[in-house]
């Protein structure tokens, strides 16, 4: 039986869609089966970044409402026999969901696969709360950045009061991604430090990814840049991946390593 | 000369911010699990009396003191 990971961050456009399709194939790439579900209904996104968008027949609503089976609407990557893709719905409103109905697609899935990986919409309305109501732990994705802190902190709040798990009287597991860390920024002390921010959000640390230019081309082709071995961004969602298969991956300071010159000049003035 | 690299650094304003801003979240609103619970069953008890729109419940800090204000609204035309 696999685990269910829902991806939340709260506010929008921290790249949580982007860390989901990563972390999928980061999972896939370590011999483990993965599926992603997009469950930002009404706006589809994770088909675009996987490079999936012409392959969608049916949808997650679809499969729910047993207008389609599961088998159906799985959408195998191109990259990996071990990712597979549940389409969210673009014509329906995120009012469709209901427990139950959401409940039968993820033990579905948690049957098949050995992960199972949400992607939240952003906000904390009802499309959030129904896809953490069912996981069995958390990601939370934020920038260092205040807004994206604080609506993280409200997203957490929200988990740790309706998620099914914590109703049951247990523990709904927490790990944070620190997104887009700029290292210059962080030596010159404009940019909260990662400490600072698992200070404030009290929360485990998953990992680091550096800003890194290569994401966006990465999204304009649909090749998650988890796939450019050169690429930071893509070696930091390798190494996440491979602590969440459970490998022992040491913390890379990405905080300081490619401050370089900069690191030099305020040395002088030390 | 160097007065630039001494004055306050932004990160640690944010860190002071977020901080309050943060604390003051979690004091508010459904700071319990069990308040939608709570509130719908409000509804059906105030309901066999008399109409009621919607009840708000809020968890209010007074210093040490807590309480919990709840806020029937009635409906006039039930």
């Amino acid at each position: 039986m696999g685990i269910v990971i829902a991806v939340i961050s709260g506010k929008g456009g921290v790249g949580k869609t982007t860390a989901s399709a990563n972390l999928g194939l980061g999972i896939a790439q370590n011999d483990k089966t993965c599926v992603l579900v997009d469950f930002d209904i009404g706006q589809r996104n994770l088909d675009m970044i996987l490079g999936l968008e012409n392959r969608v027949v049916y949808d997650m609503v679809q499969v729910m409402e047993e207008e389609a089976s599961v088998k159906q609407a799985l959408i195998k990557s191109k990259v990996s026999d071990n990712l597979s893709f549940l389409a969210a719905s673009q014509s329906k409103d995120k009012s469709i969901l209901n427990s139950e109905k959401v409940e039968k697609l993820i033990n579905h899935l948690r049957d098949e696969f050995d992960f199972v990986i949400l992607d939240a919409p952003a906000g904390i309305e009802s499309g959030y709360e129904h896809t953490i109501e069912f996981a069995d732990a958390a990601i939370v994705i934020v920038n260092p950045e205040v807004s994206s802190i604080r609506d993280a902190d409200r997203a957490i709040g929200i988990l740790d009061s309706k998620s099914n798990k914590v109703k049951n009287g247990e523990e709904v597991a927490k790990y944070l991604i620190i997104n887009r860390i700029v290292a210059t920024m962080v030596q010159s002390g404009e940019m909260l430090r990662s400490e600072d921010i698992l200070e404030i959000l009290n929360i485990k640390l998953l990992g680091k990814v550096p800003e890194d230019r290569g994401v966006i081309d990465a999204s304009n082709q649909g090749k998650p840049v988890i796939l450019d071995k050169k690429s930071i961004a893509g070696q930091a969602y390798t190494r996440i991946s491979g602590r969440l298969c459970g490998e022992k991956v040491e913390m890379k300071d990405i905080e300081i390593s490619d401050a370089g010159l900069f690191k030099k000049l305020t040395g002088m003035f030390k | 000369m160097f007065g630039f690299f001494r004055k306050k650094q932004s990160a640690s304003v944010a860190k002071d911010r977020l901080t309050i801003a943060i604390m003051s979240d979690r004091n508010k609103g459904d700071a319990y699990p069990f308040m939608d619970e709570m509130k719908a069953e409000i509804i059906a008890v105030v309901k066999r009396y008399i109409g009621v729109r919607t009840v708000e419940i809020k968890k209010e800090f007074d210093g040490d003191f807590e309480a919990l204000s709840i806020d029937v609204q009635l409906d006039k035309n039930a």
